[in-house]
C-alpha cells in the first residue's frame, strides 16, 4: 500500500515527530508507514486522514505490484 | 515519568536481580530469586503505566507479536525434538546380562538424568528462548524499517 503522508506533512509544515505525537505513535511508526514498510491499522489510517482533513483514499491507495 | 527513566529502571531492576541471584547462591536458597524476578516484573509493569511518553504503539506491538510467535514456533520444534529423545531414553528397557530365561532379575537401573543437569538444561532453554526472541525482534525491526534513517534524523 502506498501513501502520500510525506506530501501532506510538507503541506502542513509538519515533522515526523510532530505528526507522531499527534497520532500517539512513535516517530519510527510514521517513518515506516511513509516508506511503505508498514501498513497502518484502519484506525490509525483514518486518524491520519482526518488530521489532514481529507478522505482516507487521498492519503492511502492500493497499487498492484 | 519520561521514557528514559523507565529504561533506567529496567537496568536497575536487572542489576538487582543479578545481585539477588548471587546472594541466593551464597545462602543456597532460591527464594530471593523467585521474589526478585516476580517483584521486579510487577514493579516494571506498574512503572510502565506511569510513563507519559509513547513506549509502545501498534508497530512495536506487531513486532512483539510476530517475534513471540516465531520464537514459540522454533522453540517448540527444538524442545519437542529434545524431549522425544529424552523420553526414548527413559523408555529404554532394562538390560539383562544373561538371557532372561536364566536370570530374571534385571540390572540396577542406569542413572537416566542427573537432577542437577535439569537446571543446566533449563538455563540452556531459557538462553535459547532469549536469543531466539532477540534475533527475531531484530529481524522484524529491520523488516518494518524501525532502524531506517531519513533526512529528519540528521
Amino acid at each position: 500500500m502506498k501513501n502520500r503522508i510525506k506530501v501532506f506533512r510538507a503541506m502542513h509544515d509538519l515533522t515526523q515527530e510532530a505528526l507522531a505525537k499527534e497520532m500517539r505513535v512513535t516517530r519510527q511508526t510514521i517513518l515506516a508507514i511513509e516508506k511503505g514498510k508498514y501498513d497502518p491499522s484502519l484506525e490509525l489510517a483514518f486518524k491520519i486522514a482526518r488530521y489532514f482533513g481529507v478522505s482516507i483514499e487521498e492519503v492511502f491507495f492500493y497499487e498492484v505490484s | 515519568m519520561k521514557r528514559n527513566i523507565y529504561y533506567l529502571l529496567i537496568g536497575i531492576v536487572a542489576v538487582l536481580i543479578v545481585a539477588l541471584f548471587w546472594w541466593a547462591t551464597a545462602i543456597h536458597s532460591p527464594l530471593p530469586v523467585w521474589i526478585g524476578i516476580v517483584g521486579g516484573i510487577v514493579f516494571l509493569y506498574f512503572a510502565k503505566k506511569q510513563v507519559t511518553d509513547i513506549v509502545e504503539d501498534e508497530l512495536s506491538a506487531k513486532i512483539t507479536e510476530k517475534s513471540a510467535l516465531r520464537t514459540l514456533q522454533v522453540f517448540w520444534v527444538i524442545f519437542f525434538a529434545f524431549s522425544a529423545g529424552a523420553i526414548l531414553d527413559l523408555l529404554r528397557p532394562p538390560p539383562f546380562k544373561e538371557p532372561f530365561w536364566i536370570r530374571m532379575r534385571p540390572e540396577p537401573p542406569i542413572d537416566v538424568f542427573p537432577l542437577r543437569f535439569v537446571g543446566y538444561l533449563q538455563l540452556g532453554m531459557l538462553c535459547l528462548v532469549i536469543f531466539l526472541y532477540v534475533g527475531f525482534r531484530m529481524y522484524y525491526s529491520k523488516k518494518y524499517g524501525v532502524w531506517d534513517s531519513d533526512e529528519e534524523q540528521d
